[in-house]
């Protein structure tokens, strides 16, 4: 019973090779959907594009950064307020946004001078800000504007600023997965080792992976600083500019998030032989994994069994309260790759909740193994799902509860079931231990809403009864 | 003293107003029943407007996207447009209505939309004989206009295509509100309907707004039909509320089927929501009914309350939709508060000669301006001038941060108000809707003098 095809798939039957259900006996060695490909015209696919996947997941994220887009106004517009990444200088980066407001005659003259002169103008307005990302956009990149030399051409003109080009527009690759590789290469390439770091420990790490989603960065970062471990770049969660610059100074590179960012790990370890240590944060079981982890790299077991010791009596026991009440739960996880295998197994583990769904946005073949390597048979693991399938498997599996989008959230509201913000996190961090706690209690706050039962009522008695639009 | 009129001198924006023109096509295209817009672009073009319109209702809406990747950016994405629509009606049996929308990929690649979506009609007929699908073409190149002009551009493209001959008069009143929400479509259609005149809104946004129900039954979509869009050369006349949203689509129908088209002030408080009434009383002849008169009076009464004693001579900061915001300074001229900014956001040289900025112009005894291809970082330098001394902001919530980082109450309206809990419900359109701003307006700025300390004590009595 390896692959399917579900119902809602007859007409497009290709979609077959990429749903997998698993059963007794069966690994990714036998079946493993296809991923990374094309997505079919018209199927209401979830998939954002490579622009955001740079933009707004990664380059967006840092603290100190003018994110200049070269390009029509909406690719701006549109990857402004949409993500939940604070930051300790009063959130500069969820504040702004900055267009070249591409007009026709850009496009058929050439966008060059108008970009350089808004990236001018962007620093003089804020005549604090010196570092500045430059994204390219759909139009930009099909008219072929040389955005590098005009933003070589500022940088000589203006010394104290630096300025990253990312060519990012939005068609290239099948998802926002394209944007994450390119900007992960093209920063190790232009701008890591064009900083020196200041080093104040034995320690030294960067955090790759982690975008500071409702704080988790500054959350872990309180075990960091309890083992002495200097971290000099978090990528890119509270970030700054010129701390990545510098990421070629660190002992050891600990990746979170291998999907959007560990191609810049790899890199690190090719051209600087950084050892890579990949961890998972969301969790107890997990965490204390990863911490044993990092504190085994530097040789501070005891420092690391201490923190660990403190972390489980303080949050353990709040942890079981809210396992005790959702275990046996049955959890679909919709979003973008790698928290489905960051969660299938730490809820399972942690909370006792079987992940009976999953879908992946933008994963690649190795999330796909990871993830059915960790998952449970009977589960169902899709990539690149869409708005028909969920209904499918939602009748197939029937969750009591979905980690998912906002706007997928709104959707499964109408069918009875709750939803928890799989990317924002509805009142997180859910990052480290007191952020699984987070997690576990925003869940059962879910799933123990008294409207649950009350929408599944009808007053009429009559359980048959369809509703009639006033308009039918 | 006096009003000046200005466009934004920066080359570049930071932090705009407006969401670009495919953007605002989607937004007509969800407007109508049985109908999924298909994107022609790349994804993100679909999935950020689905969750812009997601945080604003609340709700989730069905648009696809053609998946432009580097192949068809490079050899045209012809066949990316029939598969994405055959997919669509294959998949969707109650699907009447694709508009296709374009983007500025595909506008600079110069996909050949028309010569496709005919070859689209001809598959369809093979392989559904007897099922109608009306495929559309809307382009909307991002790099021109704005999600205004791309609003007007999908609901235009939508009336060309499928109205396409004129029938029996069916009575009925056009009637384009322009992009309100849900709240303001509820109203216009219970005014008509106390009025008694037949009429038409085009969008039926209604239940944009749409309840969870026993029987998990999914009711979110525009409640326009393709008879209504069919019908719409058949009727008495066109009432268009908004003129940069509505208008041009009324133009068509009386430039194609003689439907008289009336361009009318959009209806932001009471002498706007007057004259609207007035003249669609004088088209069909029916007069207007007491219970209008009575919210009317109602509106008035509270609004008596506020507008000298608490209202006089604030100075407002407006931004948002064109026909919003020039109407909102209508209103705050009638409740005695002082528009002083009021920021249009995209390049429309017809703002600066609208008749409405005109009289404002003319009868300004205070300072204003006017400033149009407008971002937000406009706003916020003026807010951060104590020159400017802005007592309140009207906007939406893309504007949050100017308010909140300097603590000027604001007042959210019209889209998107993500950042407020169910303003898409309430009208702002006619009396009821000035009441209720009005009452919004006041309560925003008593809380404001409790938070600030700010003779609070006034209100001890009141």
């Amino acid at each position: 019973m390896p692959m399917v095809l579900l119902k809602c798939d007859k007409d497009i039957p290709e979609r077959e090779k990429h749903i997998y259900l698993k059963v007794d006996g069966e690994d990714s060695r036998d079946f493993l959907p296809v991923s990374n490909a094309a997505t079919l015209p018209g199927t209401l696919s979830e998939r954002g594009c490579a622009f955001c996947g740079a933009k707004l997941v990664i380059g967006g994220v840092l603290k100190d950064t003018i994110q200049m887009i070269h390009g029509p106004i909406g690719c701006a517009y549109d990857t402004w307020h949409t993500k939940r990444y604070p930051t300790d200088n009063g959130h500069f980066n969820m504040k702004y946004v900055w267009s070249t407001d591409m007009k026709e005659s850009h496009i058929v003259f050439g966008g060059e001078k108008r970009l350089e002169k808004s990236i001018n103008e962007a620093f003089d307005e804020m005549p604090d800000v010196k570092r500045m990302f430059v994204y390219t956009t759909c139009p930009t990149a099909l008219i072929g504007d040389d955005v590098k030399a005009v933003t070589k051409k500022v940088m000589s003109e203006r010394p104290d600023v630096d300025i990253f080009t990312c060519e990012c527009p939005g068609f290239a690759g099948v998802s926002q997965s394209k944007g994450h590789h390119v900007l992960n290469i093209g920063w190790i390439n232009e701008k890591v080792g064009t900083v020196e770091p200041v080093i104040t420990s034995k320690y030294t790490m960067n955090f790759i992976g982690d975008f500071n989603i409702q704080g988790d960065t500054q959350l872990l970062n309180q075990y960091w600083e309890k083992l002495g471990i200097q971290v000099i770049a978090h990528f890119t969660g509270n970030g700054t500019y010129d701390d990545l610059r510098s990421m070629h100074r660190a002992q050891l590179n600990v990746v979170n998030c291998a999907r959007s960012s560990g191609y810049i790990a790899n890199e690190l370890k090719k051209q600087y032989g950084i050892p890579r240590l990949d961890i998972d944060s969301w969790g107890f079981n997990y965490m204390a994994e990863g911490i044993r982890k990092i504190c085994a790299f530097f040789g501070i077991e005891e420092k690391g069994e201490t923190l660990i010791a403190e972390e489980y009596a303080k949050w353990k026991p709040q942890l079981d309260w809210y396992k005790e009440r959702v275990k046996g739960a049955k959890m679909a996880i919709w979003t973008g790759g790698p928290r489905l295998w960051h969660w299938t197994k730490s809820v399972e583990d942690d909370l006792g909740v079987q992940v009976v769904a999953m879908s992946s946005k933008f994963g690649h073949q190795e999330d796909f193994e990871k993830v059915i390597a960790r998952g449970n048979q009977g589960t169902y693991y899709i990539d690149d799902g869409n708005e028909l399938e969920f209904f499918e498997i939602i009748e197939l599996v029937k969750p009591d509860i979905i980690f998912t989008g906002p706007r997928v959230g709104e959707l499964v509201k109408k069918l009875h079931i709750p939803y928890v913000n799989g990317h924002g996190y509805h009142n997180g961090p859910y990052m480290g231990f007191e952020g699984f706690v987070n997690l576990a209690r925003d869940m059962y706050n879910a799933m123990y809403n008294p409207l649950l039962r009350l929408a599944a009522t009808d007053i009429r008695g009559n359980l048959n009864t369809r509703f009639l639009e006033a308009a039918e | 003293m006096g009003c000046e009129i200005t466009n934004r001198a920066r080359a570049g924006v930071i932090n705009p107003m407006y969401d670009c023109q495919p953007a605002g096509a989607q937004y007509a295209g969800i407007g109508v029943k049985d109908c999924i817009p298909l994107v022609h672009g790349g994804q993100g073009c679909t999935m950020f407007v689905r969750l812009l319109f997601a945080q604003h209702f609340k709700e989730n809406f069905d648009v696809a996207s053609t998946s432009l990747h580097e192949d068809s950016a490079v050899f045209g994405g012809h066949q990316r447009i029939r598969d994405g629509v055959m997919t669509l009606v294959r998949r969707y049996p109650q699907l009447r209505v694709i508009p296709v929308i374009t983007t500025c990929s595909t506008e600079v690649i110069g996909d050949d939309v028309e010569g496709n979506i005919a070859a689209c009609r001809k598959m369809i007929k093979e392989e559904f004989p007897g099922r109608k699908v009306h495929v559309v073409p809307v382009h909307t190149p991002s790099f021109k206009s704005s999600q205004v002009g791309g609003y007007a551009e999908c609901l235009q493209a939508l009336i060309k295509t499928i109205a396409t001959a004129k029938a029996a008069p069916n009575g009925k009143l056009n009637v384009f509100p322009g992009w309100v929400n849900p709240g303001d479509v509820v109203l216009l259609k219970r005014y008509m309907s106390e009025m008694g005149v037949p009429a038409t809104v085009f969008m039926d946004t209604e239940d944009f707004d749409s309840p969870t129900l026993p029987d998990k039954s999914i009711h979110t979509h525009g409640r326009t039909t393709v008879e209504d869009i069919a019908g719409s050369p058949n009727a008495l006349a066109s009432v268009s509320l908004a003129r940069y949203e509505g208008a041009s689509s009324a133009q068509y129908l009386q430039t194609e089927f003689n439907v008289p088209a009336h361009v009318v002030p959009t209806p932001y408080g009471i002498a706007n929501t007057d004259a609207m009434l007035r003249k669609i009383s004088e088209i069909t002849g029916k007069p207007i009914p007491d219970s209008l008169i009575k919210e009317r009076g109602i509106a008035l009464d509270a609004l008596q309350d506020l507008a000298h004693m608490f209202f006089a001579d604030k100075r407002v900061a407006l931004f948002g939709h064109p026909d919003l915001v020039i109407g909102l300074a209508q209103f705050c001229l009638e409740v005695e508060m002082k528009p002083v900014l009021l920021l249009l956001g995209d390049d429309n040289s017809k703002y600066k000669k609208d008749p409405r900025i005109l009289e404002m112009k003319a009868t300004a005894t205070w300072d204003m301006e006017v400033v149009c291809n407008a971002d937000l970082w406009e706003l916020e330098t003026r807010i951060k001038n104590p020159d400017h001394k802005i007592d309140l902001i009207l906007g939406h919530s893309k504007g949050r941060y100017v308010a909140i980082d300097n603590n000027i109450p604001m007042v959210r309206v019209g889209f998107p108000t993500f950042d407020r809990a169910g303003l898409y419900r309430h009208p702002t359109m006619g009396y009821q809707g000035a009441m209720l701003l009005g009452e919004t307006i006041a309560n925003t700025l008593f809380a404001h003098m409790e938070y600030t300390k700010d003779r609070e004590w006034i209100l001890n009595t009141w």
